[in-house]
């Protein structure tokens, strides 16, 4: 294992604001300017991890737990209230059912604009390309407009994508279970070589099962904080017993 | 700001794209294609020719040349910052999944209709050179059509400021569109689109110095001194018709020009630094 760790957190603190009125019109705003509770929810409260090259690593824990924030922090999506989150290398994200394809492109052109988006030169997803359409088995409807796609499709496209990144760290949030059975095996074979090449997994996932089954460490997320770090079965077994609280 | 620019920068290809993907689905379910952006400029001046010279009687010479060099550069202002408006709030959920300059989005959406822009400009040449060869009279194009892309830069200048912070305004506060579409209403008569600059200045209504306070306070605004900007550029100097009287045209303010240039840019900083205070809340908006 590499000196340097993939992902580092420091004494990750994220605060949102929750509004009561849902202050989103100007009108609202000015007419209860007084009033404005504003409430702060601490939603991770001083988290902090090392997570060495070529671990996967599983993130359980209740919904609310702060599990999707920290996905999200940790893709930049959110800044830190404080602390930081850090990664090492390019992160490809795994989005539900390819999240940003636009209904009216064809696929090839939304392969396009999703690999610029997460990171790659027009070039380098020009070499890709090929492996990227053959792995996805969309075959000629690549050709065809993204809204006449069924929800399998648009997952095995969005996968193939996410999969030829050549990144170094993999962020899943629970959405492998859409492909069909065939595919889905291709897609944790791909994983594996993913992993065979050094890289590192971060990823959430309710299946305790999946958990023990791929992970290397498990990181059990309870109202913001950690409460248990360990391997998958210890930490599963605990998080069984206790039956997540 | 450096350092977001340089983020910029790296994202540069992600910009592209982007501009390419508008342009692209923009026309992707039509059969006519980029010829329905120029419709309505067409049809507005036409109906305003013919209001204007049979209806009310102006004599002004090729008038819907003069109404089009101004009414073009408008419509891109309006269209940029109108969809620049919406921009962050259609693409929120891909926000809320991946991390790229959040200014990328507005960019694209201006950057595409300036190149509408530049291409219903290559539409109005062609008009032009159509209008000389079926009417042969005073050669249409001028010299001064060099200065053309310095116009663009300032109107780009001034497209991207505002449109940068419309868009981050009204992902918090939605009436903010509304009210800018009517602020984009009210400048479409304070500048001189479909009159003239001169009109304004040799009004019965505005002699004496307090004419010449209103005259200078109004060409401050940067819509309205563009719009005379590129009439002046474009075209042939021609008398004007200021009620009922011929009045020589003015020449070009390049005085004026310069330091509304400068206020396009110091909205353009500013724009851009309004953007940057609040483009990570974006996502967290309640």
């Amino acid at each position: 294992m590499s000196s340097e760790p993939a992902i580092v957190a420091r004494d990750l603190v994220k605060d949102f604001v929750v509004s009561h009125s849902g202050a989103n019109s100007l009108k609202t705003t000015i007419l209860w300017f007084r009033k404005a509770r504003v409430e702060k929810l601490r939603v991770l409260d001083g988290v902090s991890f090392d997570i060495g090259k070529g671990t996967c690593v599983a993130v359980i824990g209740k919904n609310g737990a702060g599990k999707s924030t920290l996905l999200a922090l940790l893709a930049r999506v959110y800044r830190p209230t404080s602390g930081f989150i850090r990664a090492n290398g390019r992160i490809a994200p795994l989005l539900e059912l390819g999240a940003g394809f636009h209904p009216d492109l064809t696929g090839l052109e939304n392969v396009l604009f999703n690999g610029v988006i997460l990171g790659l030169s027009r070039r380098e997803i020009s070499k890709r390309i090929d492996q990227i359409v053959e792995f996805s088995e969309i075959g000629h409807s690549i050709d065809a407009p993204v809204r006449t796609y069924s929800s399998g499709m648009l997952a095995r496209l969005g996968f193939a994508v996410a999969g030829h990144m050549d990144a170094e760290i993999l962020v899943v949030d629970e959405v492998l279970s859409v492909g069909d059975l065939d595919f889905e095996r291709k897609c944790v074979r791909r994983i594996q070589e993913f992993r065979e090449n050094g890289g590192t997994i971060f990823f959430v996932s309710h299946h305790l099962e999946t958990v023990r089954r791929v992970a290397d460490r498990c990181l059990w997320l309870k109202d913001g904080r950690i409460a248990a770090d360990g391997t998958p079965d210890e930490v599963t077994a605990l998080y069984e017993d206790r039956g997540g609280r | 700001m450096v350092a977001e620019l340089k983020e910029l920068w790296r994202f540069r290809e992600l910009l592209w794209t982007m501009v390419e993907r508008e342009i692209r689905i923009r026309y992707k379910n039509s059969v006519g294609g980029f010829l329905w952006s120029l419709i309505n400029p067409l049809v507005t001046v036409l109906v305003m020719t013919v209001v204007f010279k049979y209806l009310v009687g102006n004599q002004t010479e090729n008038f819907a040349a003069y109404i089009l060099a101004a009414y073009l550069p408008y419509m891109f202002f309006q269209f940029a910052v109108m969809d620049a408006a919406q921009s962050i709030l259609v693409s929120l959920p891909l926000l809320r999944k991946i991390y790229f300059p959040r200014e990328i989005l507005p960019l694209a959406v201006i950057l595409s209709n300036f190149i509408h822009f530049v291409l219903a400009l290559l539409v109005f040449f062609a008009y032009l050179l159509a209008v000389y060869l079926l009417h042969p009279g005073v050669w249409p194009f001028q010299w001064s059509t060099l200065w053309l892309p310095l116009l663009l830069a300032v109107n780009l200048a001034l497209a991207t400021g505002v449109g940068l912070a419309v868009a981050a305004l009204n992902t918090f506060f939605e009436d903010v569109k509304y009210i800018v579409g009517v602020l984009l209403y009210l400048l479409f008569f304070l500048s001189p689109i479909m009159y003239f600059s001169e009109n304004v200045r040799y009004s019965s209504a505005l002699r004496g110095p307090l004419g010449d306070w209103v005259y200078t306070l109004y060409h401050w605004n940067p819509v309205a001194a563009l719009s005379t900007a590129y009439r002046k550029i474009l075209l042939a100097p021609q008398p004007v018709y200021v009620e009922g009287t011929k009045v020589p045209p003015l020449p070009m303010d390049w005085g004026n020009f310069a330091f509304v240039s400068l206020i396009c840019f110091g909205v353009l900083f500013g724009g851009y630094a309004l953007f940057n205070r609040l483009k990570w809340r974006f996502v967290e908006r309640p």
